[in-house]
C-alpha cells in the first residue's frame, strides 16, 4: 500500500507557504500565459516555475507528471505544426511533411503554456499536504462538499498507483511474470489497465462512503486537530502575485 | 419510543432479483446490545447499511418499509444528518480509511473535526480510544500501512472515539487476536451500561451469548427469531439456518445439563457452571 | 518429502522499526497453524515466503534450494498464497475469468483451466456464482473466491492467510475439509489463524509468533496446553480448554468430542460431584 497522496514529505520554503498562496500561484501563473501570450513571457513564467519546483525540492518528482504531458504536448505540436489555418512560412519538411513558421509558433506557446500548468500544479499538489489544503479552504467558507470532491480528485493518482501495486501483487503470486526485462513490463502493462481502472472506480467508492460516514459533509462548524499554522509573508507574497498580475494587464493594454 | 425501530423493510440490491431483506420487524431500545446472526449471505450486513442509511442513500435498489433511528426516519435524512447519531464500523476495515490523512492518530481525529469538538477534548479521546484498542503505538504510522487487525482495531477506534448514541458493529473482531477480541467486547459491554444501543453482528456465538441482551437471527433476509440467547441456542433447528450453538451449550446438550424445569440450555460457562454444580 | 525453510532472515518495512532479525523456521508436510498477535508479522512471513517481499537477509529455500533467483511468477507454480484481504487478490469481473486466471498463468490449457476451476469452485460450494462480479458478492463469499482461484492452481504448497475469517460454520466446515484433502495429497499446507478452536482441531502442528519471534513450535496439543505463554502472546487456549479449566479440572483439550467424553466420564465416577 503506501500513502494515498502525491504528496512528498520534505522540508522546503515552498512546504511551509499557505496553500491559498501556492493555489494563486497556478491561478496566476496561468493567467499570466493568456495575458501576455508571447513564448519568451511564458517561457520566462515556466523558468519560475521550475525554480520553485527546486526549491521546494520536488523537481524530480515533478519529472513524471511532466513526462506524462509530453504526451499530450507532442500531439499538440503535430496537429498546430500542420493545420494550423495562417501557414505560409514554410520552415522545413521531414519527408512529404510540412512544417510552418505560424503553426510551430503557436504550437510553441501552447507547449510552454501547458508546461506551465503542469508545473504550477505540481509545485502545488507535491509540496502540499491534500488535507491541509482542504482544511484551509473550508477554514476559509467552502463548503465541505466541494472539498469532498477535491480530495477525492486529488486521491485518484496515488489512489490508482497504490490499486496498480496491489494488482500486480495478486497478479504475479498467480504466475503472471511482471518483473524483469522491459519487454516482460509492458506485457504485463496492458491487462493491468481495465482492473486498475474498475478497482479505482470501486476504491473511490469506498472513500467517498468512509468520508461520508465520518460526518465529512456534516452540515454544523468543523473544528481541526492541528493548529492554525502560521505562514510566513502569507500577505506580502499574495499582495506580490496580484500586483504581477495587475501590471501584466496594465501592460497589456497600454502595450 | 424505541431508538431503533423497523417495521416492514424489505431490500434488494440493483438489478438482482433476489430480496436481501425480506419483511423486517423488530425494535432495539436505549442501552440494549442487539445481537445479529446468520449464515453466509443471509443479509447481516446489508441490515447494518439499512440502519445507517447506506442503504438506501448509497446502493439504491428495492426499498420497502420503514427504518426510524433516534426518532429520524433514515429514508427522509441524509446520510451526513443520519451519522451525527450512528457510528457504523464496517466489515472490512479497509473500507473505513478515509484516505484523507496521513497519521492513524489523524484519522481518528477526522470525525471528531467533522463533529466540531475543541481541541482539547479532541486529543483526550484520541489517546482514550487508541489506548483502548491498543493501537497507541502504531498512532504516527499510515493508516494503510497496518497489519489487517490493527487496521480493525483503528477502525473501531475511529467510530467509537465519535461516540455515537447508536453503535453498529458489523464483524468487528474477524481479524482480531483473542486477546484483542475479548477486549472489544468488554468495551461492548461497558458502552451499553453507559446508555449507548449497539448492534452487533458476529459469528463468535459465544460472544453474542456472552454480551448480547436479545438475539436476531437471519436466514435467507427473513427474520427466523428475535429471542434471549438462551432462547435462540436452545433451538434444536439452528443447524436448518447454517449455525452451531456456542460451544458451552453444545456440551450441555451432549450431557443433558438444562436449566430445571424448561427445555433450556446453559449458553456461558458461568451459567454451565452453575447449573453443573447444582445437578 | 516437501519442505519449506526460513533461514536466519531479516526483513523490515523501514529501517528503524525491524521485523524479523534472523528468524529461522522448518515447515515440513505436517499441517501447521501459524498463531499469533496482531502485528505480529504473519503476513509479512508468509509474503516473504511467497516472493512478494525480499528478505534483507537471510535465506528462502524450498526443498533445500534457495528461492531468491525466483520472481514471484516463477514461484506461483508451486506455491498459492491466499490473501488476507480478499480485496487485495480479486481483481477480474467475473467469478469464472477470476478462479481461471492462475491456472492459465501457469501453464494450464483454457479447457484445464475451466476444469480446475469448476471443481475448486465446487469445493468452497460457490459453482452456482460463476457468472457474478465478485464485487457484487458477500465479504465472505469473496474470501471463499479467492481461496477457491489459489485451490485451482493446484500447487503443492498453500498458504492461507486467515481463510476463516467471516465464515460461518458452513464454511468453516468446507474449508476444513480442504486442508484435509491437500494432506491427503501430500502438500504443504500453511495457515495464518486468529481462530484456536479451529486451530487445535484442524493442524498437527502450532507455531506461535510473537514480535517477529517463534516463541512456541510443536505438536498443536503441546502448543495449545501452555496456557501462560498462550496469554503471554495475546492469545488463549481452545474454548475446551478454557470450559475444561472453569469447572475446576487442570487437563487441557483440543477436541469437542474429548471433553464430553471426559465429562461424561467424571459424572459416571462421580454421580454426586460435578
Ligand atoms: N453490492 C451488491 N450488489 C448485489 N448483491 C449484493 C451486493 N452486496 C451483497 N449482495 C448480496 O446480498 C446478499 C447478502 O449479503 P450480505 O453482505 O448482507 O450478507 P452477510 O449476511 O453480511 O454475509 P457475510 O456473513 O458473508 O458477511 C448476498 O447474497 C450477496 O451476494
Ligand atoms: N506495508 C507496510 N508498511 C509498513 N509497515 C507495515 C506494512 N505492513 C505491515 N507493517 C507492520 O509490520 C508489522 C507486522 O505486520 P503483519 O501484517 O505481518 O502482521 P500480522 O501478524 O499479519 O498481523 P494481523 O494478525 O493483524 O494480520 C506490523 O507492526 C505492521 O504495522
Ligand atoms: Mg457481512
Ligand atoms: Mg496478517
Amino acid at each position: 500500500m503506501g500513502s494515498m497522496t502525491l504528496y512528498v514529505e520534505k522540508n522546503s520554503l515552498i512546504h511551509h507557504l499557505d496553500p491559498l498562496v501556492k493555489l494563486l500561484y497556478v491561478a496566476a501563473s496561468i493567467a499570466l500565459t493568456y495575458i501576455l501570450p508571447e513564448p519568451l513571457f511564458i517561457a520566462g513564467v515556466l523558468f519560475i516555475t521550475f525554480l520553485l519546483l527546486v526549491v521546494g525540492k520536488v523537481f524530480r518528482n515533478s519529472l513524471p507528471i511532466v513526462a506524462l504531458s509530453m504526451v499530450l504536448i507532442f500531439s499538440l505540436v503535430i496537429v498546430q505544426g500542420f493545420f494550423h489555418p495562417d501557414n505560409a512560412t514554410e520552415l522545413f519538411a521531414i519527408g512529404p511533411v510540412v512544417f510552418y513558421e505560424e503553426g510551430l509558433t503557436v504550437a510553441l506557446g501552447l507547449v510552454l503554456r501547458v508546461l506551465v500548468m503542469v508545473g504550477a500544479f505540481s509545485v502545488l499538489i507535491l509540496t502540499t499536504r491534500p488535507d491541509e489544503m482542504v482544511e484551509r479552504l473550508i477554514k476559509k467558507g467552502m463548503s465541505p462538499k466541494i472539498g469532498h470532491v477535491i480530495l477525492s480528485v486529488l486521491q485518484l493518482i496515488p489512489q490508482m498507483r497504490a490499486t496498480m501495486g496491489k494488482i500486480t501483487d495478486a497478479q504475479r503470486s498467480r504466475g503472471m511474470e511482471t518483473e524483469g526485462k522491459l519487454l516482460v513490463r509492458i506485457k504485463a502493462f496492458f491487462p493491468l489497465i481495465g482492473p486498475v481502472v474498475l478497482n479505482s472506480l470501486n476504491e473511490t467508492k469506498e472513500r467517498s462512503i468512509a468520508l461520508e460516514m465520518r460526518g465529512f459533509d456534516a452540515p454544523g462548524k468543523k473544528t481541526f486537530l492541528n493548529e492554525e499554522k502560521i505562514y510566513p509573508y502569507n500577505k506580502q507574497f499574495a499582495g506580490m502575485l496580484v500586483i504581477i498580475i495587475l501590471l501584466a494587464i496594465v501592460w497589456r493594454v497600454i502595450g | 419510543m424505541s431508538t431503533i425501530e423497523v417495521e416492514n423493510l424489505k431490500y434488494r440490491y440493483p438489478d438482482t432479483t433476489k430480496l436481501v431483506l425480506n419483511d423486517l420487524n423488530f425494535s432495539v431500545e436505549k442501552g440494549e446490545c442487539l445481537g445479529i446472526i446468520g449464515e453466509n449471505t443471509a443479509g447481516k450486513s446489508t441490515l447494518c447499511y439499512a440502519l445507517a442509511g447506506l442503504v438506501p442513500h448509497f446502493y439504491k435498489g428495492a426499498y420497502g418499509g420503514k427504518v426510524t433511528v433516534n426518532g429520524l426516519v433514515v429514508r427522509d435524512h441524509e446520510i451526513a444528518t443520519i451519522v451525527e447519531n450512528i457510528g457504523l464500523v464496517f466489515e472490512n476495515p479497509f473500507s473505513q480509511m478515509t484516505g484523507a490523512k496521513q497519521t492513524v492518530y489523524e484519522e481518528v481525529a477526522f470525525g471528531l473535526e467533522n463533529m466540531g469538538l475543541v481541541r482539547q477534548e479532541m486529543h483526550t479521546r484520541i489517546e482514550k480510544y487508541l489506548k483502548l484498542l491498543a493501537v497507541y503505538s502504531v498512532k504516527d504510522k499510515n493508516p494503510f500501512d497496518l497489519s489487517g487487525g490493527q487496521m480493525q482495531r483503528v477502525a473501531i477506534a475511529s467510530v467509537l472515539a465519535m461516540e455515537p448514541e447508536v453503535l453498529i458493529l458489523d464483524e468487528p473482531t474477524s481479524q482480531l487476536d483473542p486477546q484483542g477480541s475479548q477486549e472489544v467486547f468488554e468495551v461492548i459491554e461497558e458502552l451499553t451500561k453507559g446508555g449507548m444501543t449497539i448492534i452487533l453482528v458476529e459469528h463468535k456465538m459465544d460472544k453474542i451469548a456472552q454480551y448480547a441482551d436479545r438475539v436476531l437471527l437471519l436466514h435467507e433476509g427473513r427474520q427466523v427469531d428475535l429471542d434471549t440467547p438462551e432462547n435462540i441456542f436452545s433451538r434444536g433447528d439452528l443447524t436448518d439456518f447454517g449455525l452451531t450453538p456456542p460451544v458451552v451449550t453444545t456440551i450441555a446438550k451432549a450431557l443433558g445439563i438444562q436449566y430445571p424445569g424448561t427445555k433450556l440450555y446453559p449458553v456461558t460457562i458461568e451459567e454451565f457452571k452453575r447449573l453443573g454444580e447444582d445437578k | 518429502m516437501k519442505t519449506f525453510t526460513v533461514r536466519e532472515v531479516d526483513f523490515s518495512y523501514s529501517p528503524i522499526i525491524p521485523i524479523f532479525q534472523g528468524l529461522t523456521i522448518d515447515f515440513d508436510s505436517r499441517t501447521t497453524a501459524l498463531v499469533g498477535q496482531n502485528g505480529a508479522g504473519k503476513t509479512t512471513l508468509v509474503k516473504l515466503m511467497k516472493g512478494l517481499l525480499k528478505p534483507d537477509k537471510g535465506e528462502l529455500l524450498v526443498d533445500g534450494k534457495s528461492i531468491s533467483e525466483q520472481t514471484a511468477a516463477q514461484l506461483a507454480k508451486r506455491m498459492g498464497l491466499v490473501f488476507q484481504n480478499p480485496n487485495d487478490q480479486v481483481f477480474k469481473t467475473n467469478v469464472l475469468d477470476e478462479v481461471m486466471f492462475g491456472p492459465l498463468n501457469i501453464g494450464f490449457s483454457k479447457r484445464e483451466a475451466e476444469k480446475q476451476a469448476m471443481n475448486a469452485l465446487r469445493k468452497v460450494a460457490l459453482e452456482s456464482k460463476v457468472a457474478e462480479n465478485p464485487y457484487d458478492l458477500s465479504l465472505s463469499e469473496r474470501k471463499l473466491i479467492a481461496l477457491a482461484s489459489i485451490l485451482a492452481m493446484d500447487t503443492e504448497m498453500v498458504i492461507f492467510d486467515e481463510p476463516t475469517m467471516g465464515q460461518d460454520f458452513a464454511g468453516k466446515e468446507k474449508i476444513k475439509a480442504i486442508i484435509q484433502e491437500l494432506k491427503a495429497e501430500g502438500k504443504l499446507v500453511i495457515c495464518i489463524l486468529h481462530d484456536m478452536d479451529f486451530a487445535a482441531e484442524v493442524f498437527e502442528r502450532t507455531i506461535v509468533l510473537n514480535q517477529g519471534k517463534v516463541i512456541l513450535d510443536d505438536e498443536t496439543r503441546e502448543v495449545f496446553s501452555e496456557k501462560e505463554v498462550l496469554e503471554k502472546a495475546f492469545l488463549e487456549q481452545p474454548s475446551v480448554s478454557q470450559i475444561a479449566h472453569a469447572l475446576g479440572f487442570e487437563k487441557s483439550f483440543i477436541h469437542e468430542a474429548e471433553l464430553i467424553q471426559f465429562l461424561k466420564d467424571v459424572q459416571r465416577l462421580n454421580p454426586d460431584l460435578s
